[in-house]
């Protein structure tokens, strides 16, 4: 069973004039943490709306937990944090989860029990009792995970989960979220930016302008094949002898060397020959950029191709 | 039916919150507290005093059953009016409150369907007004009676047809809410049914100013579509003095009002993009 799978999901707003999100196929697994990345105004909250029944869709259709997106019975089993969520200002934290876990059709002994340790969790326990509105952006932020996780919920929707959470608090919600994965739920979370939270997601997809441009495992997205970091003790020239006679394009960074191989053969060829030269090597590691860097670097594609 | 009721709850916490309700509750408390006891004083126990003076006279008892049912039809139709257009202000932001980004979402992402969290929201509105205006109408009922000795259970026949007539006004507001998202026009819609009532109810005296028959099919319409509040307040103060009622339609067609508009709200609200 899949957690979520739209097929040819579409939704067009201003008669067509804004496509939000234009024939968008995926397929998400249980158990994993999965990212959907994008610039503002891809189309990431509109997607969770969709499969939500806040909006409904232009055309395409969707299923979460194996129902269609229509039926509401499913939401049981759903939690959500929104984008720009406004709990009731006349709440304090206690009645918020209350209140809204009571409409989620969780039972009241139920509660009773859940609600100190949720707020716990999100480090809300000394605020129980006190009034919302005097809240700090990041502490809404954290009351609105512990809201989404009332039902215990076996798929989460995150959207923009880390706004207006600073550094120490994201690290907090990073952890919060592989336990999750770990008592084995579901997690969606959308984002704009790149932070420890996303990194730590099992998959990744990135869309841009409601098109789906690339899906996958995070460490495929950023190892860079048959480049490889290659770390000696001294600078030698003989490797750089060695290089040229292989054809083997070669770079210096920060004091290692950047090599571009054709293939593995390649690549042992040219240890082959660095050990008959008694060249000492410390590390052949291969080459990894940073999500970030990849992510820009798609994101700006795509503006440059159009 | 349990997460209809946490949607009633909260609808009660907000009204109290929002502080209307309060000055509501306090201002017509303070008013009608007033009213009543001026009357209850003057007259009252005038006649209460001459009727134990001539012991078992019934003719003044009768006297005295007859000014307490004209003064317990006149505070009835006082609070028909009153706590209708006090009830409406009150209650007029909870429909746009509730259809606000970020409120409306969290609610559709529980499992509810639309129409369930429209109608948990209507009825938390009817439900607060009802609290306050059964507050009101027992406890004046109680000071007339205890103040007579005479129980006329009438009185609070008058609570019933108040929170019938908010209801179906309410339903108008919800529609207006849902539709157009702005308290202060909802309120005014309503406001200006309320007031044209009357005039609708005595439409036969201005067809001679209508050039044509067909404006009069059409205020005929109007009349039988809309809800009848005028008449409403008529058959409350019938009610309560114990008079017969020659005509239900009033009743009826204006309830029958309040459920289409609810059925129409709900389409569209069902099927509306957040
Ligand atoms: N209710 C709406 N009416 C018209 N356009 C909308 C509406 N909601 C979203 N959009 C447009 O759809 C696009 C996608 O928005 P959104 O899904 O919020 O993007 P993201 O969450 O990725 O920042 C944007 O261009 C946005 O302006
Ligand atoms: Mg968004």
């Amino acid at each position: 069973m899949l957690a979520i799978e739209t097929t040819e999901l579409t939704k067009y707003y201003a008669k067509g004039r804004i496509k939000a999100l234009d024939h968008f196929s995926l397929r998400v697994e249980p158990g994993k943490i999965f990212s959907l990345l994008g610039p503002n105004g891809a189309g990431k909250t509109t997607l969770i709306k969709l499969l939500l029944g806040i909006v409904y869709p232009t055309g395409g259709s969707a299923k979460i937990l194996n129902q269609p997106i229509s039926d509401h019975h499913t939401h049981e089993q759903i939690g959500y944090l929104a984008e720009n969520h406004r709990f009731p200002e006349f709440l304090n934290a206690r009645q918020v989860l209350y209140y809204y876990g009571k409409i989620a059709g969780v039972q009241t002994v139920t509660l009773k029990q859940r609600i100190p340790d949720l707020l716990k969790l999100v480090k809300l326990g000394d605020w129980a009792e006190t009034k919302i509105r005097k809240f700090s952006k990041g502490m809404l932020q954290r009351l609105g995970i512990a809201q989404a996780l009332i039902n215990n919920p076996r798929l989460l929707f995150l959207d923009e989960p880390t706004d207006g959470i600073d550094p120490v608090g994201r690290r907090e919600v990073r952890d919060l979220l592989l336990s999750l994965r770990d008592q084995g739920k579901t997690i969606f979370l959308n984002s704009h930016l790149l932070s420890e939270v996303e990194r730590v997601s099992d998959e990744i997809a990135i869309l841009k302008d409601g098109k789906l441009l690339r899906q996958g495992r995070v460490q495929d997205f950023i190892s860079v094949k048959d480049q490889y970091q290659v770390k000696l003790s001294a600078n030698e020239k003989h490797f750089r002898e060695i290089c040229q006679r292989l054809a083997i394009r070669l770079q210096e960074q920060n004091g290692a060397y950047l090599v571009s191989v054709n293939d593995r053969k390649h690549l042992n060829q040219l240890i082959d020959e660095m050990r008959s030269h008694q060249i000492l090597i410390h590390a052949i590691i291969p080459r990894k950029i940073s999500l970030e860097d990849y992510f820009i670097e798609v994101v700006e594609d795509r503006e440059e191709g159009q | 039916m349990m997460k209809t009721l946490a949607l009633i709850q909260l609808t009660f916490r907000e009204s109290f919150a929002k502080k209307t309700f309060i000055a509501f509750f306090a201002i017509s408390t303070m008013l009608c507290f007033l009213f009543i006891f001026a009357l209850n004083l003057d007259i009252v126990d005038g006649v209460k005093s001459s009727v134990s003076l001539f012991g078992k006279e019934t003719g003044k008892l009768i006297e005295l059953q007859k000014i307490l049912l004209a003064l317990e039809g006149a505070v009835a139709v006082a609070l028909f009016t009153g706590g209708l257009f006090m009830s409406l202000f009150a209650t007029s932001n909870l429909i746009p409150s509730l259809t606000q980004p970020g409120n409306i979402d969290l609610l559709i992402s529980k499992p509810l369907s639309r129409t369930q969290i429209l109608t948990g929201r209507f009825l938390g509105a009817v439900s607060i007004v009802a609290f306050n205006v059964f507050y009101l109408v027992i406890f004046s009922w109680l000071i007339f009676s205890l103040k007579t000795g005479l129980w006329n259970w009438g009185f609070l026949l008058s609570g019933v047809m108040i929170v019938l007539a908010f209801a179906v006004l309410y339903s108008l507001m919800t529609f207006l809410g849902v539709m157009i998202r702005s308290s202060a026009f909802s309120l005014m819609v309503t406001y200006l049914i309320i007031f044209f009532s009357p005039m609708l109810l005595q439409r036969d005296k201005i067809y001679a100013l209508l050039s044509n028959k067909i404006y009069g099919y059409i205020v005929d319409s109007l009349y039988y579509f809309l809800p009848k509040t005028a008449e409403l307040g008529n058959i409350t103060q019938q009610l309560v003095r114990g008079v017969p009622i020659t005509s239900w339609m009033p009743l009826w067609s204006s309830l029958l009002f309040g459920i289409f508009m609810l059925g129409i709200t709900s389409f569209i609200f069902s099927r509306k993009n957040f």
